[in-house]
Protein backbone atom coordinates (compact mmCIF):
# COMPACT_ATOMS: atom_id res chain seq x y z
CA UNK A 1 0.00 0.00 0.00
CA UNK A 2 1.39 3.46 -0.87
CA UNK A 3 1.16 6.33 1.74
CA UNK A 4 -1.85 8.15 0.14
CA UNK A 5 -3.52 5.18 0.06
CA UNK A 6 -2.63 4.74 4.49
CA UNK A 7 -3.59 8.08 4.51
CA UNK A 8 -7.19 7.98 2.94
CA UNK A 9 -8.25 4.34 4.44
CA UNK A 10 -8.84 6.72 7.66
CA UNK A 11 -11.03 9.48 5.69
CA UNK A 12 -13.96 6.58 4.72
CA UNK A 13 -13.49 2.93 4.38
CA UNK A 14 -11.69 2.74 8.06
CA UNK A 15 -13.53 5.85 9.40
CA UNK A 16 -12.89 5.42 13.14
CA UNK A 17 -15.68 6.58 14.94
CA UNK A 18 -18.49 5.52 12.54
CA UNK A 19 -16.80 2.71 10.55
CA UNK A 20 -14.69 0.50 13.48
CA UNK A 21 -16.96 2.26 16.24
CA UNK A 22 -13.75 2.75 17.87
CA UNK A 23 -13.37 5.82 20.48
CA UNK A 24 -16.69 6.14 21.13
CA UNK A 25 -16.73 7.46 24.69
CA UNK A 26 -15.32 10.97 23.66
CA UNK A 27 -17.53 10.54 20.74
CA UNK A 28 -21.12 10.59 22.41
CA UNK A 29 -19.26 12.73 25.45
CA UNK A 30 -17.99 15.76 24.13
CA UNK A 31 -19.88 16.19 20.78
CA UNK A 32 -22.54 18.38 22.28
CA UNK A 33 -20.99 21.44 19.77
CA UNK A 34 -18.87 21.54 16.83
CA UNK A 35 -16.62 23.51 18.58
CA UNK A 36 -15.82 20.51 21.05
CA UNK A 37 -15.85 18.05 18.43
CA UNK A 38 -13.12 19.96 16.19
CA UNK A 39 -10.97 20.65 19.50
CA UNK A 40 -11.34 16.87 20.82
CA UNK A 41 -10.54 15.84 17.05
CA UNK A 42 -7.27 18.46 16.76
CA UNK A 43 -5.98 16.98 20.05
CA UNK A 44 -6.00 13.35 19.15
CA UNK A 45 -4.58 14.33 16.12
CA UNK A 46 -1.50 15.74 17.39
CA UNK A 47 -1.43 12.72 20.27
CA UNK A 48 -2.38 10.13 17.36
CA UNK A 49 0.54 11.27 14.56
CA UNK A 50 3.14 12.11 16.82
CA UNK A 51 2.71 8.48 18.82
CA UNK A 52 2.30 6.81 15.33
CA UNK A 53 5.71 8.33 14.41
CA UNK A 54 7.53 7.31 17.67
CA UNK A 55 6.24 3.75 18.48
CA UNK A 56 7.33 3.26 14.52
CA UNK A 57 10.43 4.35 15.27
CA UNK A 58 10.95 1.63 18.21
CA UNK A 59 9.29 -0.66 17.21
CA UNK A 60 12.31 -3.04 16.32
CA UNK A 61 13.62 -1.98 20.31
CA UNK A 62 10.23 -2.80 22.27
CA UNK A 63 10.18 -6.10 23.39
CA UNK A 64 7.17 -7.90 22.32
CA UNK A 65 6.26 -8.91 25.62
CA UNK A 66 6.15 -5.41 27.15
CA UNK A 67 4.83 -3.87 24.08
CA UNK A 68 1.80 -2.31 25.17
CA UNK A 69 2.92 -1.05 28.76
CA UNK A 70 5.25 0.93 26.35
CA UNK A 71 2.67 2.08 23.81
CA UNK A 72 0.46 3.75 26.81
CA UNK A 73 3.37 5.35 28.10
CA UNK A 74 4.44 6.92 24.96
CA UNK A 75 0.63 8.06 24.16
CA UNK A 76 0.09 9.24 28.07
CA UNK A 77 3.35 11.46 27.58
CA UNK A 78 2.09 12.43 24.89
CA UNK A 79 -1.75 13.09 26.27
CA UNK A 80 0.18 15.32 29.38
CA UNK A 81 1.53 17.32 26.61
CA UNK A 82 -1.62 18.30 24.90
CA UNK A 83 -2.87 18.52 28.29
CA UNK A 84 -0.85 21.47 29.22
CA UNK A 85 -0.42 22.82 26.08
CA UNK A 86 -4.30 23.50 25.99
CA UNK A 87 -4.57 24.62 29.75
CA UNK A 88 -1.88 27.39 28.21
CA UNK A 89 -3.69 28.46 24.84
CA UNK A 90 -7.14 27.12 25.44
CA UNK A 91 -7.93 27.32 28.25
CA UNK A 92 -11.91 27.59 27.81
CA UNK A 93 -12.02 24.05 25.45
CA UNK A 94 -9.95 22.41 27.80
CA UNK A 95 -12.82 23.08 30.46
CA UNK A 96 -15.09 21.77 28.36
CA UNK A 97 -13.64 18.82 27.39
CA UNK A 98 -12.53 18.36 31.05
CA UNK A 99 -12.17 14.62 31.66
CA UNK A 100 -11.81 13.56 28.43
CA UNK A 101 -8.44 15.39 27.34
CA UNK A 102 -6.66 12.63 29.70
CA UNK A 103 -8.53 9.68 28.74
CA UNK A 104 -7.20 9.90 25.49
CA UNK A 105 -4.80 8.09 27.02
CA UNK A 106 -6.81 5.28 26.56
CA UNK A 107 -8.60 5.41 23.47
CA UNK A 108 -8.86 2.64 21.66
CA UNK A 109 -8.01 4.43 17.99
CA UNK A 110 -4.23 5.41 19.89
CA UNK A 111 -3.65 2.04 21.00
CA UNK A 112 -5.18 0.15 18.04
CA UNK A 113 -3.55 1.88 15.41
CA UNK A 114 0.00 1.66 17.45
CA UNK A 115 -0.72 -2.09 17.70
CA UNK A 116 -2.61 -2.32 14.25
CA UNK A 117 0.29 -0.49 12.00
CA UNK A 118 2.30 1.64 13.57
CA UNK A 119 4.01 -1.45 15.15
CA UNK A 120 4.46 -3.13 11.87
CA UNK A 121 5.14 -0.07 9.56
CA UNK A 122 7.71 2.26 8.31
CA UNK A 123 7.82 5.76 9.77
CA UNK A 124 6.33 7.47 6.98
CA UNK A 125 3.25 5.12 6.49
CA UNK A 126 2.90 5.48 10.22
CA UNK A 127 2.63 9.09 10.15
CA UNK A 128 0.10 8.78 7.17
CA UNK A 129 -1.96 6.39 9.06
CA UNK A 130 -2.15 8.64 12.07
CA UNK A 131 -2.45 11.55 10.15
CA UNK A 132 -5.40 9.84 7.74
CA UNK A 133 -7.52 8.41 10.93
CA UNK A 134 -6.64 11.59 12.92
CA UNK A 135 -8.15 13.91 10.47
CA UNK A 136 -11.10 11.11 9.86
CA UNK A 137 -12.20 11.21 13.96
CA UNK A 138 -11.95 15.10 13.84
CA UNK A 139 -14.36 15.51 10.58
CA UNK A 140 -16.63 12.66 12.66
CA UNK A 141 -16.62 14.45 15.54
CA UNK A 142 -17.37 17.78 14.13
CA UNK A 143 -20.14 16.63 11.93
CA UNK A 144 -21.58 15.02 14.60
CA UNK A 145 -21.18 17.93 17.05
CA UNK A 146 -22.35 20.55 14.25
CA UNK A 147 -25.59 18.12 13.81
CA UNK A 148 -26.16 18.02 17.26
CA UNK A 149 -25.63 21.95 17.80
CA UNK A 150 -27.66 22.87 15.07
CA UNK A 151 -30.50 21.07 16.29
CA UNK A 152 -29.99 21.20 19.90
CA UNK A 153 -28.94 24.81 20.13
CA UNK A 154 -29.95 26.39 16.51
CA UNK A 155 -26.25 27.31 16.65
CA UNK A 156 -22.83 26.55 14.52
CA UNK A 157 -19.95 27.46 16.24
CA UNK A 158 -21.93 29.69 18.35
CA UNK A 159 -23.17 31.53 15.81
CA UNK A 160 -27.05 31.23 15.27
CA UNK A 161 -27.96 29.50 12.29
CA UNK A 162 -31.46 28.63 12.66
CA UNK A 163 -34.85 31.27 12.03
CA UNK A 164 -35.99 33.57 14.20
CA UNK A 165 -38.46 32.07 16.76
CA UNK A 166 -36.62 28.64 16.36
CA UNK A 167 -37.30 26.29 19.58
CA UNK A 168 -33.96 24.36 20.00
CA UNK A 169 -34.69 20.27 20.17
CA UNK A 170 -32.34 20.24 23.06
CA UNK A 171 -32.53 16.55 24.01
CA UNK A 172 -30.13 16.55 20.96
CA UNK A 173 -27.10 18.24 23.19
CA UNK A 174 -28.31 15.94 26.06
CA UNK A 175 -26.51 12.24 26.45
CA UNK A 176 -29.79 10.54 24.79
CA UNK A 177 -29.16 12.80 21.48
CA UNK A 178 -25.68 11.54 21.42
CA UNK A 179 -27.16 8.24 20.76
CA UNK A 180 -29.94 9.20 18.38
CA UNK A 181 -27.44 11.09 16.00
CA UNK A 182 -25.09 8.39 16.14
CA UNK A 183 -27.38 5.30 14.84
CA UNK A 184 -28.86 7.23 12.18
CA UNK A 185 -25.60 8.19 11.21
CA UNK A 186 -24.27 4.79 11.35
CA UNK A 187 -27.41 3.73 9.34
CA UNK A 188 -27.34 6.33 6.56
CA UNK A 189 -23.53 5.15 5.95
CA UNK A 190 -24.43 2.11 5.96
CA UNK A 191 -27.48 3.39 3.20
CA UNK A 192 -24.31 5.02 1.43
CA UNK A 193 -22.17 1.64 1.03
CA UNK A 194 -25.53 -0.65 -0.04
CA UNK A 195 -26.64 2.25 -2.84
CA UNK A 196 -22.71 2.48 -3.69
CA UNK A 197 -22.62 -1.29 -4.13
CA UNK A 198 -25.48 -1.57 -5.91
CA UNK A 199 -24.69 1.35 -8.77
CA UNK A 200 -21.38 -0.29 -9.18
CA UNK A 201 -22.94 -3.70 -9.67
CA UNK A 202 -21.56 -5.70 -6.88
CA UNK A 203 -22.89 -7.69 -3.99
CA UNK A 204 -23.54 -5.23 -0.97
CA UNK A 205 -21.53 -5.92 1.80
CA UNK A 206 -23.87 -7.86 4.06
CA UNK A 207 -25.22 -6.18 7.50
CA UNK A 208 -23.53 -8.32 10.35
CA UNK A 209 -26.63 -9.39 12.60
CA UNK A 210 -25.82 -11.54 15.41
CA UNK A 211 -29.01 -12.53 15.80
CA UNK A 212 -27.55 -15.77 18.13
CA UNK A 213 -26.09 -12.80 20.28
CA UNK A 214 -29.63 -12.27 21.43
CA UNK A 215 -30.71 -13.38 24.65
CA UNK A 216 -34.31 -14.00 23.76
CA UNK A 217 -33.78 -15.21 20.55
CA UNK A 218 -31.15 -17.80 21.74
CA UNK A 219 -33.12 -19.03 24.79
CA UNK A 220 -36.06 -19.28 22.70
CA UNK A 221 -33.57 -21.46 20.44
CA UNK A 222 -32.48 -23.52 22.48
CA UNK A 223 -36.09 -24.18 24.44
CA UNK A 224 -36.82 -25.18 20.64
CA UNK A 225 -34.31 -27.57 20.68
CA UNK A 226 -34.98 -29.30 23.71
CA UNK A 227 -38.65 -29.81 23.01
CA UNK B 1 -25.35 -17.49 14.16
CA UNK B 2 -26.68 -20.86 13.44
CA UNK B 3 -29.88 -20.14 15.14
CA UNK B 4 -32.26 -19.17 12.21
CA UNK B 5 -31.17 -22.42 10.19
CA UNK B 6 -30.78 -25.10 12.64
CA UNK B 7 -34.35 -24.54 14.43
CA UNK B 8 -36.49 -27.70 14.22
CA UNK B 9 -39.67 -27.05 12.49
CA UNK B 10 -42.61 -29.33 13.01
CA UNK B 11 -45.02 -28.80 9.68
CA UNK B 12 -47.90 -30.49 9.07
CA UNK B 13 -50.13 -30.69 6.12
CA UNK B 14 -52.59 -27.67 4.42
CA UNK B 15 -55.06 -27.09 4.65
CA UNK B 16 -54.67 -24.55 7.77
CA UNK B 17 -57.05 -22.59 9.09
CA UNK B 18 -56.64 -19.14 10.16
CA UNK B 19 -58.06 -17.98 13.78
CA UNK B 20 -59.40 -14.99 11.50
CA UNK B 21 -57.58 -12.07 13.70
CA UNK B 22 -56.22 -9.46 11.41
CA UNK B 23 -53.99 -6.62 12.61
CA UNK B 24 -56.21 -4.11 11.32
CA UNK B 25 -59.22 -5.39 13.42
CA UNK B 26 -57.12 -5.24 16.25
CA UNK B 27 -56.20 -1.63 15.75
CA UNK B 28 -59.54 -0.79 15.02
CA UNK B 29 -61.13 -2.56 18.58
CA UNK B 30 -58.13 -0.12 20.01
CA UNK B 31 -60.08 2.21 18.12
CA UNK B 32 -63.22 1.70 19.41
CA UNK B 33 -61.74 1.27 23.12
CA UNK B 34 -60.23 4.83 22.80
CA UNK B 35 -63.66 6.61 21.42
CA UNK B 36 -65.18 7.15 24.73
CA UNK B 37 -62.08 8.82 26.26
CA UNK B 38 -62.02 11.18 22.41
CA UNK B 39 -65.54 12.28 23.29
CA UNK B 40 -65.19 13.22 26.30
CA UNK B 41 -61.97 15.14 25.36
CA UNK B 42 -63.61 17.20 23.14
CA UNK B 43 -66.77 17.56 25.32
CA UNK B 44 -63.79 19.05 27.99
CA UNK B 45 -61.26 20.55 26.16
CA UNK B 46 -63.33 21.49 22.98
CA UNK B 47 -62.40 22.09 19.25
CA UNK B 48 -58.51 22.75 20.41
CA UNK B 49 -58.59 19.00 21.60
CA UNK B 50 -60.17 17.45 18.24
CA UNK B 51 -57.11 19.62 16.38
CA UNK B 52 -54.35 17.87 18.32
CA UNK B 53 -55.77 14.71 17.77
CA UNK B 54 -56.57 14.69 14.35
CA UNK B 55 -52.96 16.63 12.71
CA UNK B 56 -51.12 14.16 15.48
CA UNK B 57 -53.25 10.92 13.49
CA UNK B 58 -52.52 12.34 10.29
CA UNK B 59 -49.26 13.47 9.86
CA UNK B 60 -48.52 9.86 12.25
CA UNK B 61 -50.25 8.40 8.88
CA UNK B 62 -48.46 10.39 6.41
CA UNK B 63 -44.91 9.59 7.69
CA UNK B 64 -45.56 5.99 8.06
CA UNK B 65 -46.52 5.68 4.14
CA UNK B 66 -43.72 7.98 3.36
CA UNK B 67 -41.04 6.02 5.34
CA UNK B 68 -42.54 2.85 3.92
CA UNK B 69 -42.26 4.12 0.06
CA UNK B 70 -38.37 5.07 0.99
CA UNK B 71 -37.68 1.84 2.83
CA UNK B 72 -38.92 0.11 -0.69
CA UNK B 73 -42.07 -1.88 1.27
CA UNK B 74 -45.62 -2.50 0.42
CA UNK B 75 -47.61 0.49 1.69
CA UNK B 76 -49.55 -0.87 5.46
CA UNK B 77 -50.62 2.02 6.24
CA UNK B 78 -54.67 0.54 5.92
CA UNK B 79 -53.71 -1.74 9.19
CA UNK B 80 -54.89 1.43 11.21
CA UNK B 81 -51.76 0.51 13.64
CA UNK B 82 -50.86 4.07 12.50
CA UNK B 83 -53.95 5.35 14.00
CA UNK B 84 -53.24 4.13 16.97
CA UNK B 85 -49.91 5.28 17.66
CA UNK B 86 -50.91 8.99 16.87
CA UNK B 87 -53.89 9.40 18.56
CA UNK B 88 -52.09 7.72 21.49
CA UNK B 89 -49.76 9.97 21.37
CA UNK B 90 -51.64 12.54 20.98
CA UNK B 91 -53.60 11.80 24.39
CA UNK B 92 -50.77 12.65 26.67
CA UNK B 93 -49.97 16.16 24.45
CA UNK B 94 -51.95 18.93 26.05
CA UNK B 95 -54.88 20.46 24.02
CA UNK B 96 -53.41 23.67 23.51
CA UNK B 97 -49.78 22.01 21.97
CA UNK B 98 -48.44 23.92 18.78
CA UNK B 99 -49.27 22.73 15.27
CA UNK B 100 -45.06 21.96 15.60
CA UNK B 101 -44.71 20.45 18.47
CA UNK B 102 -47.67 17.65 17.39
CA UNK B 103 -46.27 17.43 14.01
CA UNK B 104 -42.69 17.15 15.69
CA UNK B 105 -44.02 14.78 18.16
CA UNK B 106 -45.49 12.23 15.60
CA UNK B 107 -42.54 12.45 13.23
CA UNK B 108 -40.29 11.20 16.12
CA UNK B 109 -42.67 8.81 17.83
CA UNK B 110 -42.88 6.87 14.01
CA UNK B 111 -39.53 7.27 12.47
CA UNK B 112 -37.33 7.01 15.46
CA UNK B 113 -39.92 4.79 17.33
CA UNK B 114 -41.03 2.28 14.89
CA UNK B 115 -40.22 2.40 11.46
CA UNK B 116 -36.05 2.89 12.58
CA UNK B 117 -35.82 -0.68 14.31
CA UNK B 118 -38.11 -1.79 10.99
CA UNK B 119 -41.90 -1.36 11.12
CA UNK B 120 -44.86 -2.92 13.32
CA UNK B 121 -43.52 -5.23 16.09
CA UNK B 122 -40.31 -4.52 15.39
CA UNK B 123 -40.21 -1.56 18.03
CA UNK B 124 -38.66 -3.07 21.60
CA UNK B 125 -40.37 0.21 23.41
CA UNK B 126 -43.95 1.72 23.12
CA UNK B 127 -44.10 3.97 20.27
CA UNK B 128 -45.63 7.09 21.23
CA UNK B 129 -44.13 7.05 24.05
CA UNK B 130 -40.31 7.19 22.12
CA UNK B 131 -42.24 10.51 20.90
CA UNK B 132 -43.49 11.73 23.85
CA UNK B 133 -40.27 11.63 25.66
CA UNK B 134 -37.91 13.15 23.11
CA UNK B 135 -40.11 16.25 22.96
CA UNK B 136 -40.78 16.00 26.93
CA UNK B 137 -37.18 16.23 27.53
CA UNK B 138 -36.72 18.86 24.82
CA UNK B 139 -39.48 21.12 25.76
CA UNK B 140 -40.52 20.30 28.61
CA UNK B 141 -42.58 23.98 29.20
CA UNK B 142 -44.56 22.99 26.09
CA UNK B 143 -45.38 19.64 26.76
CA UNK B 144 -46.27 20.51 30.59
CA UNK B 145 -49.88 20.91 30.36
CA UNK B 146 -50.11 22.93 33.72
CA UNK B 147 -48.36 25.58 31.65
CA UNK B 148 -50.18 25.30 28.21
CA UNK B 149 -53.82 25.50 29.73
CA UNK B 150 -53.88 28.70 31.02
CA UNK B 151 -57.41 29.66 30.55
CA UNK B 152 -59.20 26.38 31.81
CA UNK B 153 -61.01 26.44 35.55
CA UNK B 154 -59.94 22.63 36.01
CA UNK B 155 -57.08 22.08 38.61
CA UNK B 156 -53.45 20.09 38.25
CA UNK B 157 -54.28 17.47 40.48
CA UNK B 158 -50.99 15.89 40.30
CA UNK B 159 -48.78 18.80 40.64
CA UNK B 160 -50.60 19.80 43.75
CA UNK B 161 -49.77 17.05 45.42
CA UNK B 162 -46.38 17.32 44.53
CA UNK B 163 -46.24 21.10 45.65
CA UNK B 164 -48.65 21.61 48.22
CA UNK B 165 -48.97 18.21 49.63
CA UNK B 166 -51.71 16.01 50.42
CA UNK B 167 -53.84 17.73 52.17
CA UNK B 168 -54.46 20.20 49.03
CA UNK B 169 -56.09 17.87 46.87
CA UNK B 170 -57.79 15.76 49.49
CA UNK B 171 -61.29 17.87 48.78
CA UNK B 172 -60.80 17.18 44.80
CA UNK B 173 -63.89 14.62 44.23
CA UNK B 174 -63.34 11.09 42.42
CA UNK B 175 -66.35 11.95 40.83
CA UNK B 176 -64.67 15.42 38.90
CA UNK B 177 -61.59 13.41 38.03
CA UNK B 178 -63.57 10.51 36.50
CA UNK B 179 -65.16 12.80 34.43
CA UNK B 180 -62.02 14.10 33.37
CA UNK B 181 -62.61 17.49 34.98
CA UNK B 182 -58.54 18.30 35.76
CA UNK B 183 -55.96 19.54 33.75
CA UNK B 184 -53.39 16.77 31.63
CA UNK B 185 -52.50 15.21 28.74
CA UNK B 186 -55.87 15.77 27.09
CA UNK B 187 -56.56 12.10 26.53
CA UNK B 188 -55.05 11.26 29.37
CA UNK B 189 -56.94 12.83 32.12
CA UNK B 190 -60.23 11.02 30.95
CA UNK B 191 -59.93 9.07 33.42
CA UNK B 192 -63.34 7.20 33.25
CA UNK B 193 -63.76 6.93 29.58
CA UNK B 194 -60.41 5.53 29.58
CA UNK B 195 -61.76 2.89 32.02
CA UNK B 196 -64.87 2.17 30.50
CA UNK B 197 -63.13 1.96 27.32
CA UNK B 198 -60.02 -0.35 28.50
CA UNK B 199 -61.95 -2.77 30.48
CA UNK B 200 -64.15 -3.28 27.30
CA UNK B 201 -60.72 -4.17 25.54
CA UNK B 202 -59.75 -6.29 28.22
CA UNK B 203 -62.66 -8.37 28.52
CA UNK B 204 -62.40 -8.41 24.61
CA UNK B 205 -59.18 -10.45 24.93
CA UNK B 206 -57.37 -7.09 22.77
CA UNK B 207 -55.57 -6.23 25.53
CA UNK B 208 -53.88 -8.69 28.09
CA UNK B 209 -55.81 -8.58 31.26
CA UNK B 210 -53.11 -9.58 33.11
CA UNK B 211 -50.42 -6.56 32.54
CA UNK B 212 -53.51 -4.35 33.32
CA UNK B 213 -53.96 -5.60 36.50
CA UNK B 214 -50.78 -6.26 37.47
CA UNK B 215 -50.06 -2.17 36.51
CA UNK B 216 -52.94 -0.74 38.73
CA UNK B 217 -51.52 -3.00 41.43
CA UNK B 218 -47.98 -2.66 41.20
CA UNK B 219 -49.56 1.48 41.27
CA UNK B 220 -51.92 1.10 43.83
CA UNK B 221 -51.15 -0.79 46.74
CA UNK B 222 -48.01 0.47 47.51
CA UNK B 223 -50.36 3.84 47.49
CA UNK B 224 -52.73 2.17 49.65
CA UNK B 225 -50.41 1.36 52.16
CA UNK B 226 -48.84 4.60 52.60
CA UNK B 227 -52.44 6.25 52.71
CA UNK B 228 -53.14 3.77 55.80
CA UNK B 229 -50.09 4.68 57.39
CA UNK B 230 -49.80 8.13 57.01
CA UNK B 231 -53.62 9.71 55.08
CA UNK B 232 -52.54 13.36 55.95
CA UNK B 233 -49.42 13.08 54.01
CA UNK B 234 -50.36 10.91 51.52
CA UNK B 235 -52.76 10.73 48.65
CA UNK B 236 -55.35 7.74 48.30
CA UNK B 237 -54.69 5.20 45.81
CA UNK B 238 -57.67 6.04 43.75
CA UNK B 239 -56.95 9.67 43.39
CA UNK B 240 -53.57 8.14 41.94
CA UNK B 241 -55.35 5.79 39.40
CA UNK B 242 -57.88 8.28 38.32
CA UNK B 243 -54.75 11.48 38.35
CA UNK B 244 -52.38 11.43 35.46
CA UNK B 245 -51.82 8.64 32.66
CA UNK B 246 -52.06 5.97 34.85
CA UNK B 247 -55.55 4.58 33.27
CA UNK B 248 -54.33 5.25 29.86
CA UNK B 249 -50.26 3.78 30.25
CA UNK B 250 -51.83 0.64 32.32
CA UNK B 251 -54.92 -0.29 29.39
CA UNK B 252 -53.09 1.00 26.31
CA UNK B 253 -49.37 1.87 26.71
CA UNK B 254 -47.84 -0.81 28.83
CA UNK B 255 -50.02 -3.70 26.96
CA UNK B 256 -48.66 -2.94 23.40
CA UNK B 257 -48.31 -6.27 21.92
CA UNK B 258 -44.98 -6.13 20.44
CA UNK B 259 -42.85 -4.58 23.95
CA UNK B 260 -44.95 -7.28 25.82
CA UNK B 261 -43.46 -10.71 27.49
CA UNK B 262 -45.67 -13.36 26.29
CA UNK B 263 -46.60 -15.60 29.15
CA UNK B 264 -49.83 -14.86 31.86
CA UNK B 265 -46.96 -14.95 34.67
CA UNK B 266 -44.33 -13.00 32.80
CA UNK B 267 -47.28 -10.35 32.03
CA UNK B 268 -48.11 -9.75 35.30
CA UNK B 269 -44.92 -9.26 36.54
CA UNK B 270 -43.83 -6.30 33.82
CA UNK B 271 -47.52 -4.37 34.66
CA UNK B 272 -46.23 -4.82 38.23
CA UNK B 273 -42.80 -3.46 37.35
CA UNK B 274 -44.21 -0.83 35.33
CA UNK B 275 -46.90 -0.05 38.24
CA UNK B 276 -44.75 0.09 40.72
CA UNK B 277 -41.69 2.15 38.94
CA UNK B 278 -44.65 4.82 38.50
CA UNK B 279 -45.61 5.06 42.51
CA UNK B 280 -42.10 5.92 42.92
CA UNK B 281 -41.61 8.03 40.34
CA UNK B 282 -44.78 9.88 41.76
CA UNK B 283 -43.65 9.72 44.90
CA UNK B 284 -40.05 9.99 45.15
CA UNK B 285 -39.00 11.25 41.41
CA UNK B 286 -38.74 15.38 40.23
CA UNK B 287 -41.86 14.45 37.48
CA UNK B 288 -45.08 14.89 38.40
CA UNK B 289 -46.90 11.82 36.42
CA UNK B 290 -44.15 9.06 36.21
CA UNK B 291 -46.47 6.79 33.75
CA UNK B 292 -44.59 7.18 30.82
CA UNK B 293 -41.05 6.71 31.88
CA UNK B 294 -42.38 3.64 34.09
CA UNK B 295 -43.50 2.06 30.58
CA UNK B 296 -40.62 2.85 29.10
CA UNK B 297 -38.11 0.93 31.61
CA UNK B 298 -41.25 -1.49 31.93
CA UNK B 299 -40.91 -2.09 27.80
CA UNK B 300 -36.66 -2.32 28.46
CA UNK B 301 -37.32 -5.67 31.04
CA UNK B 302 -39.17 -7.06 28.61
CA UNK B 303 -36.28 -9.71 26.94
CA UNK B 304 -35.18 -10.66 30.55
CA UNK B 305 -39.25 -11.20 31.87
CA UNK B 306 -39.72 -13.48 28.28
CA UNK B 307 -36.77 -16.08 29.78
CA UNK B 308 -39.03 -16.65 32.89
CA UNK B 309 -39.71 -20.41 32.40
CA UNK B 310 -40.10 -20.15 27.95
CA UNK B 311 -42.09 -22.18 25.88
CA UNK B 312 -42.49 -22.33 22.20
CA UNK B 313 -45.77 -21.12 20.61
CA UNK B 314 -48.11 -24.15 21.24
CA UNK B 315 -46.39 -25.60 23.71
CA UNK B 316 -47.57 -27.64 26.17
Amino acid sequence: MSVMQDFTKGLWKELPPFRLLLGLCPTLAVTNSADNGLGMGMAVIFVLVLSNMIISMVRTIIPKKVRIACFIVIAASLVVAVELLMQAYAYPLYQQLGIFVPLIVVNCIILGRAEAFAAKNGIAASVADGLGMGLGFTLSLTFLGSIREILGNGTWFGKSVMWEGFEPLSIMVQAPGAFICLGLILAGMNMINIWQAQRTGHEPEALKQGCGSCQACASADTQCRQG
Amino acid sequence: MSGSTSVLLAMSAPPYWHCGRTIRQTSLYMLVGLAPAIVMAVWNWGLPALRVMALCVSTAVAVEALCQRAMGRDCSVDDFTAVVTGLLLAFLLPAAAPWWLVMLAATVAITLGKMAFGGLGANPVNTPLVGWAVLFVSFPLFMDPNAMQLTTDFTDPLTRLKYFGAEAVADISLMDLLLGQQIGGLGASQAGALLLGGSFLALRGIIRWQIALGFFLGAMAPAALCFMVDPSLNASPFFHLCTGSIILGGFFLITETANAPVRPLPMFLYGLIGGGLTFIIRKYGIYVDGVPFAVLLANMLTPFLDMIRPKPFGGR
